[in-house]
């Protein structure tokens, strides 16, 4: 009998809906977007000593943050690492791995709180929180791509949108669980990880057991695969271990880290940088942001807070909307748009900015970051488009070495060009602008990548033999002479 | 593909099960983004 966590325990048995399994992929990618979110606990961690300012032997903010970049770098390294063993041992395995990470990194962290040891909180979190989110992060993309062969942008669409949604949920449930927890004598933290961790593996698990893969051969209610399909749209498929040699495959992690660098860059920094161009302006009050008394510093504070929560409304419906209209228009032409339209946007931006255009600015930049969020959700698609089905979860997770990359290039670009201006006297106001024309000039990049993309060559693709003893069925019996 | 398996329909039943799981991951989900749409109308005031 097939194990519990078996790939042949969750075939899908006559009457499953297919329905259940974006929910169950939600469950997951909610739990593991709380990462977007760590930032939370920045500043409480930042006094675990002094609690109610920093104290000798309390963390530094810049410590801390290390946990982020781990988060990306682990994230991306278990995805290509695990994506070929997901394959094999199918979504349950892979998610239930995913959830005990995950949670048992935060249970590492919170030892880490009561023992002040900063090395836990990035063995726990970054380290292994990191595997977490990369195994659970592919866990259902390969599943829903199959489940939803007629419409991939919008099956792994839905999964993605609970990545971004997932900080929307964390953030403010952190801080009321720290509320709740602290004492004077404690930030609250070390509990609120505790409460967490548990939450978040309950979830998990449920997402992890609600998986159901499909029977072979099963297609939708009424839909046949298209006679004809797009060129660039394959019926068949490439091995995990070819898919990293081909041109194609690179294109596509140029595409994928340029957008995402361009998106990052400007994310990490939104707030500040609403503030700091159009200063006393968003409060009716002339002056600079230097010029301004505490009070209204800290009203425009609250605005670059609101401006940093738009664009992330704004990222969470890219990923729904655009991976869904993508199944109309084609991936290519969709990351058409996102380079062209997006350059164009960035380019924008200072003009904007120097104008005092308010509107206009929070409008380009809401646009911006549908495009980030529809960047990471048609990804998967374009994948199986040009590579199959097959190995798109294992191919996916290479592909994310293009997050990791961007994680560190866009936040590092942005903040250096930033202060590289200021140390040559540039007014802060005008400290973005060539940002802005460099993060446009990482599109044209994407924009010249994605529109090299081809089919993949023949020699590339697996043969019915292959893919039968893939598939562990029956090989089809050559007749020869 | 001819030969495969048929189409799953699926069960009446299982939709009851549909609105159940999607409302498990949907209310906090809406949850989340009503916490942010009060942040981000701080912007429109």
């Amino acid at each position: 009998m097939a194990g519990l966590l078996s790939r042949e325990r969750i075939i899908a048995q006559p009457g499953f809906n297919r329905w259940l399994v974006p929910p169950a992929a939600l469950a997951i990618h909610l739990s593991i977007g709380m990462a977007y979110g760590f930032s939370v606990f920045w500043l409480p961690l930042s006094r675990a000593i002094g609690i109610t300012q920093p104290a000798p032997g309390d963390w530094k903010i810049s410590t801390l943050g290390w946990m982020f970049t781990l988060f990306f770098v682990f994230l991306g390294s278990s995805a290509a690492l695990f994506g070929a063993w997901l394959e094999r041992v199918g979504p349950r395995k892979a998610g239930v791995v995913a959830a005990f990470c995950w949670s048992g990194g935060f249970m590492i962290s919170a030892l880490g709180v009561y023992l002040h040891q900063i090395s836990l909180l990035w063995l726990g979190a970054g380290v292994i929180g990191g595997c977490g989110l990369g195994l659970g992060y592919i866990s259902p993309v390969s599943t829903l791509i199959k489940w939803f062969p007629d419409r991939r942008g919008m099956a792994t669409g839905m999964a993605i949108m609970g990545f971004g949604g997932g900080a929307m949920i964390g953030a403010p449930l952190a801080d009321i669980l720290m509320k709740h927890f602290a004492t004077p004598s404690d930030v609250g933290v070390a509990k609120t990880f505790i409460a967490m961790g548990l939450i978040y593996f309950v979830a998990m698990m449920c997402g992890a057991f609600g998986y159901r893969v499909p029977p072979p051969g099963w297609r939708p209610l009424g839909w046949t695969p298209p006679a004809i399909q797009g060129a660039m749209i394959t019926s068949r498929n490439v091995h995990v271990s070819q898919a990293w040699r081909t041109r194609q495959f690179w294109l596509l992690w140029m595409v994928l880290c340029m957008n995402v660098s361009a998106g990052i860059g400007v994310i990490g920094i939104a707030s500040p940088m609403i503030q700091e161009i159009f200063g006393g302006r968003l409060i009716g009050v002339p002056g600079s942001l230097n010029e301004l008394t505490l009070t209204q510093k800290a009203q425009l504070a609250t605005i670059g807070a609101g401006f940093a929560a738009l664009l992330s409304l704004f990222n969470i419906g890219g990923r729904i909307g655009w991976a869904s209209l993508s199944d109309y228009i084609g991936r290519k032409r969709t990351y058409f748009i996102f380079f062209a339209l997006g350059i164009l946007l960035y380019s924008s931006a200072p003009f904007a900015g120097r104008s005092g255009h308010v509107a206009l600015f929070v409008l380009i930049f809401c646009l911006i970051l549908t495009m980030y969020g529809g960047g990471f959700a048609t990804i998967p698609a374009y994948l199986a488009d040009l590579f199959g089905t097959q190995y798109v979860g294992a191919i996916h997770g290479r592909l994310l070495t293009a997050w990791s990359t961007a994680g560190i290039l866009g936040p590092v670009l942005v903040n250096y060009i930033r202060e590289y201006q200021i140390d040559r006297g540039v007014p802060n106001a005008q400290a973005y602008n060539v940002t802005m024309y460099v993060l446009a000039g990482l599109l044209v990049i994407g924009f010249l990548c994605n529109l090299a993309v081809r089919p993949v060559e023949e020699r590339y693709y697996m043969t019915s033999d292959d893919l039968a003893d893939a598939r562990g069925a029956p090989r089809r019996t050559v007749q020869r002479g | 593909m001819s030969g495969g398996e048929p189409s799953l329909k699926p069960s009446p039943s299982s939709w009851v099960l549909v609105v159940l799981a999607w409302s498990l991951v949907s209310i906090p989900l809406l949850w989340g983004i009503w916490q942010t749409v009060k942040k981000a109308a701080v912007l429109f005031r």
